[in-house]
């Protein structure tokens, strides 16, 4: 697994892509915290909030656009190999689980790279490393990651999954706020299964999520393991 | 020990069977050719041996661990059909990363060795997309042996190659079963499987047809026994009676002043044959003998 895992970390470094987003990530965290003064002073904030401030335009730049840079990256890890076929040189030498969650435990270093590097630039500011939102954080990219493996393995081909991707990971976010908030009784239940629902609690519940993500990733391999390479 | 086990092995596509019951058991140290026209099913049993696809039933063993067993894969070797490599990577990134998934990666002189038992040595540093499809299949067969496997599933592993390289590839198989390896191959080239294979099989819509020896093989064709003799002139007065004597013998295709032909069913009547020329105040000058060769052996219906 863990030779799939460095694999799949090294790749998502190569390409314009991931260039270009982890200059987005580390550039909103580092002048939103810097500007963060200027931010607070425009709004009425509680104590808390006050204290978080530092921490926002990562956030926003996560929730917002989080599953959209992830799918971009990612939507095509698994399905790709199975479609151009060197997948077939990778199920003869390590078992499907191996690949699956080597891949995804790649993903998901990747991500935890970018954001540790995030939050230790909003600590030049802010003078300290909140691990409640840095964990809140990493568990909506666990699940962000985990959906994009899912997408991979459901959809044979990369070409659906990258145009799939880009709808879902702007309509995610949007949908997943409007189903936290909304009265609507048909859309509201939804909201169990969307990551919003529990990051906008101050408390523990952020760990559901987790379970979300593991489930998502079980439901994959259950897929991948009779799928034909 | 067998190598390869397989007992009952099928697979269906929906109503279509592909592989339908087989049972095959290939011994340790062969190397064993697998035979069948396109659609035959022979790409879906090795797919279904080597965890490519799953099986809709039965059971299989690998080196006598019983299938899918991922540890056991570790020592197995797979080049399989219709694959590709990874475009940007070089030859020796290949060998490196697959070697490091069968769990020991290779140092850059045990790559180097097996590229050079390939022919790729000068390509080492040179990426897998500019190779042409000869140069790709060679990589195939060295990420396959890499890791020295015990059992080497090679498939098609001469198709597209220049006929140096097909030598070259062939002393290479004929290596790994001095070694103790067992090979396992498909080709469409008959006369390969003929030249390297100790024991074959046909398939035929999804179930084996023929199983054995070159030799076993041909047992089943014996009628077709060709014998062309070239004699010295039959006397007159023999010409009758020697004919008389062919046509009890076999099936009379040619019978001239100095040469005959004629197809047999035993090859016990090739001395009697002789005999009876003798007999006839003929000389036998030259005898051949064309027993059905393996393209004889696998048209025939």
């Amino acid at each position: 697994m863990f030779v799939m895992c460095k694999r799949e970390f090294i790749s998502l470094f190569k390409g314009i892509k991931s260039i270009i987003m982890i200059a987005i990530l580390f550039a909103v965290s580092y002048y939103a915290a810097k500007f963060s003064s200027v931010l607070s002073s425009g709004v009425e904030l509680t104590a808390g909030e006050a204290e978080d401030i530092h921490t926002i335009g990562l956030l926003s730049v996560i929730l917002l656009l989080g599953q959209l840079f992830v799918f971009g990256l990612s939507h095509d890890t698994i399905n790709r190999e199975i479609h151009e076929r060197t997948m077939r040189f990778l199920v003869t030498r390590a078992s499907r689980s191996t690949i699956l969650f080597g891949k995804f435990l790649g993903i998901w270093f990747f991500w935890l790279f970018c954001i540790v590097v995030s939050f230790l630039l909003i600590s030049i500011f802010s003078k300290k490393f909140d691990l409640f939102i840095f964990s809140q954080t990493m568990s909506l990219v666990t699940y962000q990651a985990a959906l994009a493996v899912l997408l991979s393995v459901l959809i044979p081909r990369p070409g659906y999954t990258m145009f799939l991707g880009n709808i879902l990971g702007l309509m995610l976010p949007a949908f997943g706020f409007w189903a936290a908030f909304s009265p609507n009784g048909w859309v509201n239940w939804m909201k169990y299964f969307i990551p919003f629902y529990y990051l906008e609690r101050d408390d523990f519940t952020f760990l559901v999520i987790l379970g979300l993500a593991g489930m998502m990733l079980l439901a994959a391999y259950a897929v991948f393991r009779r799928r034909e390479c | 020990m067998n190598a390869i086990e397989a007992k009952q092995l099928s697979k269906a596509y929906g109503a279509h069977q592909v592989v339908m019951g087989m049972d095959l058991a290939v011994r340790k140290g062969e190397i064993f050719g697998f035979l069948g026209r396109n659609g035959a099913g022979k790409s879906t049993f090795i797919n279904m041996l080597t965890g490519i696809v799953s099986s809709s039933s039965g059971t299989y063993s690998l080196l006598g661990v019983e299938g899918p067993d991922s540890k056991v894969l570790k020592r197995v070797g797979v080049m399989p059909d219709y694959s590709s490599l990874y475009g940007s990577w070089t030859a020796l990134d290949h060998l490196r990363f697959f070697s490091e998934l069968s769990g020991a990666r290779a140092s850059k002189e045990k790559c180097l060795e097996v590229l050079r038992s390939v022919d790729l040595l000068s390509h080492a540093n040179k990426k897998a997309g500019k190779f042409s499809f000869g140069m790709k299949k060679k990589l195939g067969i060295a990420q396959a042996i890499i890791h020295d496997p015990e059992l080497i599933f090679l498939d098609e592993p001469t198709s597209g190659m220049d006929a140096e390289s097909v030598i070259l590839i062939h002393r290479l198989i004929k290596e790994f079963q001095k070694q103790g390896k067992t090979v396992f191959m498909t080709s469409h080239n008959l006369d390969e499987v003929e030249k390297i294979c100790s024991r074959i099989a046909i398939m035929r819509d999804g179930i084996i047809d023929k199983i054995g020896t070159m030799e076993e093989l041909r047992a089943f064709y014996r009628s077709t026994i060709t014998v062309k003799i070239k004699h010295s002139t039959v006397p007159k007065q023999e010409q009758a009676k020697l004919e008389q004597w062919l046509e009890s013998a076999g099936s009379l295709l040619e019978h001239g002043d100095t040469y005959t032909v004629i197809t047999i069913s035993d090859e016990n009547k090739i001395a009697e044959m002789i005999r009876a020329f003798t007999q006839c105040k003929t000389d036998v000058l030259r005898v051949e003998v064309e027993e059905p060769s393996l393209e004889e052996i696998f048209l025939n219906e």
